[in-house]
């Protein structure tokens, strides 16, 4: 068989090659498409924010999208912030305490919302979510704490950063817990039986059983920021999409990928937004490559640890 | 004689097989008493009924009574159980994602058995010494637990175990896993500790229980065949079964 | 006694947050259900055959988004399945190569992707030069959204496969092609179907890749496979954003058709397998 060329092998190669070739070329499009906005103004494309559209008049136009990464990533933290105690809750009850029966169920359901056409999520989230957070939530708390700046934005429609971190905090839950359940699950029973032979109570030993699958935990964090970060239609539907930077969770916001899907109908007409939107969308696919790497690389190490 | 550990008329099952059946057994206080037997006849499943750890398999179901010191665990608080009675496992487990020093200190803790950071120093000190191991690792207090050789890492164990002064400790076969070397340094420190301690220790080598113990029990497929002084066991046994365990016919 | 407390209180909020972390799906189901099955019943089959009805008079109906969901789906399998699936065989067949780890790799990192920049990229090589939105473009979109989770279920399914049996089928003297495609592949079957079924419902459901690649079809059924095509989640998305009280409506009748879609091909194939991964 030596010297005979590995045909097999050689037939599937194209099939990666092209795999690698769209990857490297979607790299290669956004930075072209980007380049005329990077250009014209550089750094500022990121670090301002402004939107001056010009029909006629392509040498004044100038962009800055840095409402949009600002949205993004406070939509994303708030995201995070509710989906770490629920997927953690989640994954200890049904490892530890849900009966036998519910177990399987209860899987079932977070693996339908995970898969769950998230337009679904977001005319639940439009027309559902947000008149009960503006009703029960933002107007109850806009009335008595205005004063602390989380609260400072008066709700009107209930549009709102809030909205959309609540929404993509139920979006991301099932996908971070079935990280962190999947690693609870895998802990040798034999450390079990080490916590609980030291006489702790089972909310001590849940913590110390947590603190020893920690790196799967910040994973399955950063692997839901990563998914949070880049989902579009459901925020574009309850996010606001308006310019704005506000520190209170009622304003209405935008986000780099609702910026994209709402601006880009018309961005044709424009001399320069096609191409900041293009550089919108490329900062959005690195931080989400970075976010997503490191993810899965404590990820893997992880596993690899545990094998050994 | 005080007796530490009494079991009466216990039964375990597992769903429906019955794996433990009708054990009565007395287990001296400061002594080294072995649970010996060939392997899967029910030694560790009798061993976790002592310190109610058996309760964490939905599986198995207790019948009859163990009684610590006169009083029936059942009537106690498990975890008030656990914290009286310590456990060293066949595998050495201490925390991987804990330093030395926070395993050791970790039973302290969680019982709320210090006051200070000082006391607390102290006594994880106290038991790294008393588990042969402090000179090894006073260096490296804050090296994660998994950084150990096996030996020290099962004598980690034990000092996790110390650090809680129990009455009684269980060792379910301790030194099945560590090489000779270690597996002796840790039957010496048996030998050490049964002055102040009560070591029930489970073995698959009848040979071990002849080395350390003083008094033996030889279970047989989930049942207590014979019981006594080690001496008088190995020198005379009374049972069929027990000696054919020892001249190697059944293992 | 401060202990018993905490232990009482941790149980207690584990239990809420396991059931604040799935009751949204219920409340989901039933808003989608309460809102859209009257829709349904009002429109009838028209609604599902039917076109689009003017702003603000009727409901008319979604035939062309069902129809345009139908082919997109299929398109997208028929470019992206091949490719998936040899990409997975690779992958399972030459797991320590550096490009076999690359690709697994590769593919894991682009199951994470924004797809919606999955749809500009392809705006941008397809739609522009083109002239129009397309349903090719926007099969294209899907089928790079597809590609990676079908290729992770194949090589999974290909390296499950005990190595006896790959030593068998060597041992009767047969050639590489024969053993993985032959007699490996008819093994794997249930794990590739699995993926490529999973893969399909995946992006029947998708829409930012939509958004600009397919434009979207409303008063007429199918215009070639050059020229816009319509979807549903794409309908839901623009009528949602619509002023009109009747396009809401149908809004939800289209969701509570797509739910029923998604769970039809979702609920068999997730109960006959014993973990998915999403």
């Amino acid at each position: 068989m030596k010297g005979e060329v590995d045909t097999f092998r050689l037939s599937l190669l194209p099939f990666c090659a092209l795999v690698f070739g769209i990857f490297t070329l979607m790299i290669i499009i956004y930075l072209t498409a980007s380049f005329p906005i990077f250009q014209k103004e550089g750094i500022q494309i990121y670090i301002t924010n402004v939107w001056n559209a010009l029909e006629d008049n392509p040498d004044k136009e100038f962009y800055g999208v840095l409402a949009a990464i600002y949205g993004s990533v406070y939509t994303s933290v708030l995201a995070v912030l509710i989906a770490l105690p629920l997927s953690i809750g989640f994954a200890v009850f049904v490892i530890d305490y849900a009966p036998h029966k519910i177990k399987e169920p209860l899987i079932v359901v977070t693996d339908i919302m995970a898969g769950l056409p998230t337009i679904i999520y977001g005319i639940w989230g439009a027309f559902v979510l947000v008149p009960m957070l503006r009703d029960y939530i933002m107007r109850p708390l806009y009335e008595h704490l205005s004063f602390i700046p989380l609260f400072s934005f008066e709700p009107v429609g209930g549009y709102s950063f809030l909205a959309a971190g609540v929404l993509l905090g139920i979006m991301v839950t099932p996908f971070a817990s079935s990280i962190i359940r999947e690693a609870y699950r895998m802990v040798p029973f034999t450390y079990k039986e080490a916590v609980f032979s030291l006489g702790a109570t089972r909310y001590e030993a849940t913590k110390i059983l947590l603190g020893y699958i920690r790196p799967a935990i910040i994973a399955g964090i950063l692997l839901a920021f990563g998914r949070a970060i880049g989902e579009t239609v459901a925020v574009s539907l309850v996010v606001g999409n308006v310019f704005n930077i506000h520190p209170s969770l009622f304003a209405p916001g935008y986000t780099i990928s609702s910026l994209i899907a709402n601006q880009f109908g018309n961005a044709f007409i424009y001399g320069y937004m096609v191409s900041a939107l293009f550089a919108a969308g490329f900062f959005l696919f690195i931080i989400g490559l970075i976010v997503n790497i490191c993810g899965l690389i404590i990820l893997r190490r992880y596993a690899y640890a545990q094998r050994g | 004689m005080k007796v530490a550990i009494e079991t009466v008329n216990l039964r375990i099952y597992y769903g429906r097989n019955r794996v433990i059946e009708n054990v009565n057994l007395k287990i001296p206080e400061n002594v080294v008493f072995a649970i010996m037997g060939p392997s899967g006849c029910g030694k560790s499943t009798l061993l976790r009924s002592f310190n109610r750890l058996l309760e964490l398999n939905p599986n198995a179901r207790v019948e009859g009574d163990v009684r610590l010191y006169g009083r029936s665990v059942y009537d106690m608080n498990p975890i008030e159980v656990r914290r009286k009675i310590g456990m060293v496992f066949q595998l050495p487990n201490p925390f991987p994602h804990m330093s030395v020093f926070d395993n050791v200190a970790l039973g302290l803790k969680l019982n709320s058995l210090v006051k200070s950071k000082k006391e607390l120093h102290k006594i994880v000190e106290w038991a790294l010494k008393k588990a042969a191991l402090w000179d090894e690792v006073k260096e490296r207090l804050h090296e994660p637990g998994s950084a150990l050789s096996g030996g020290q890492k099962q004598r980690l164990c034990i000092a996790r175990v110390l650090a809680v002064k129990p009455k009684i400790i269980l060792m379910d076969e301790p030194t099945a896993n560590l090489d000779p070397i270690s597996a002796e340094k840790i039957e010496k420190l048996i030998c050490e500790l049964k002055k102040e301690l009560t070591i029930v220790i489970v073995t698959h080598s009848p040979a071990q229980a002849a080395r350390i113990s003083d008094y033996v029990a030889f279970l047989y497929m989930g049942k207590l065949i014979e019981v006594g002084k080690t001496k008088e066991v190995f020198e005379d046994p009374k049972e069929k079964l027990t000696k054919e365990y020892l001249t190697g016919k059944i293992w | 006694m401060l202990r018993e407390v905490k232990e009482k209180l941790f149980l207690c909020g584990i239990a809420i947050m396991a059931a604040l972390a799935v009751l949204p799906l219920f409340h989901i189901i039933y808003s989608v259900a309460a809102r859209g099955l009257p829709v349904l019943l009002k429109g009838g089959l028209k609604f599902l055959s039917g076109t689009l009805a003017p702003p603000g008079d009727g409901l008319g109906g979604i035939g062309p988004a069902i129809l345009g969901t139908f082919i997109l789906t299929s398109l997208a399998s028929l470019i992206g399945l091949p490719i998936a699936v040899m990409t997975g065989v690779y992958a399972a067949e030459y797991p320590e190569s550096i490009l076999g780890r690359l690709t697994r790799s590769l593919l894991t990192i682009m199951m994470e992707f924004p797809t919606i920049l999955v749809g500009l990229f392809v705006m941008q090589i397809l739609v522009i030069p083109m002239g129009s939105y397309s349903a090719i473009a926007g099969a294209l979109a899907l089928a790079i959204v597809m590609m990676p989770y079908v290729a992770v279920y194949t090589e999974e399914a290909f390296k499950n496969i005990p190595f006896t049996y790959r030593e068998a089928a060597f041992g009767l003297g047969l050639t590489r092609f024969k053993v993985v495609f032959r007699v490996l592949a008819r093994m794997a079957k249930k794990g590739i179907v699995t993926g490529m079924l999973i893969g399909m419902a995946k992006v029947a459901g998708e829409t930012a890749p939509l958004l600009f690649t397919a434009g979207g079809l409303n008063r007429i059924y199918f215009a070639g496979i050059d020229r816009p095509v319509g979807a549903i989640p794409l309908l839901i998305y623009n009528l949602v954003q619509q002023p009109y009280e009747n396009y809401h409506e149908i809004a939800w009748g289209a969701s509570l058709v797509l739910l029923l879609i998604f769970l039809a091909i979702f609920l068999p194939l997730r109960l006959s397998l014993k973990e998915v991964k999403l």
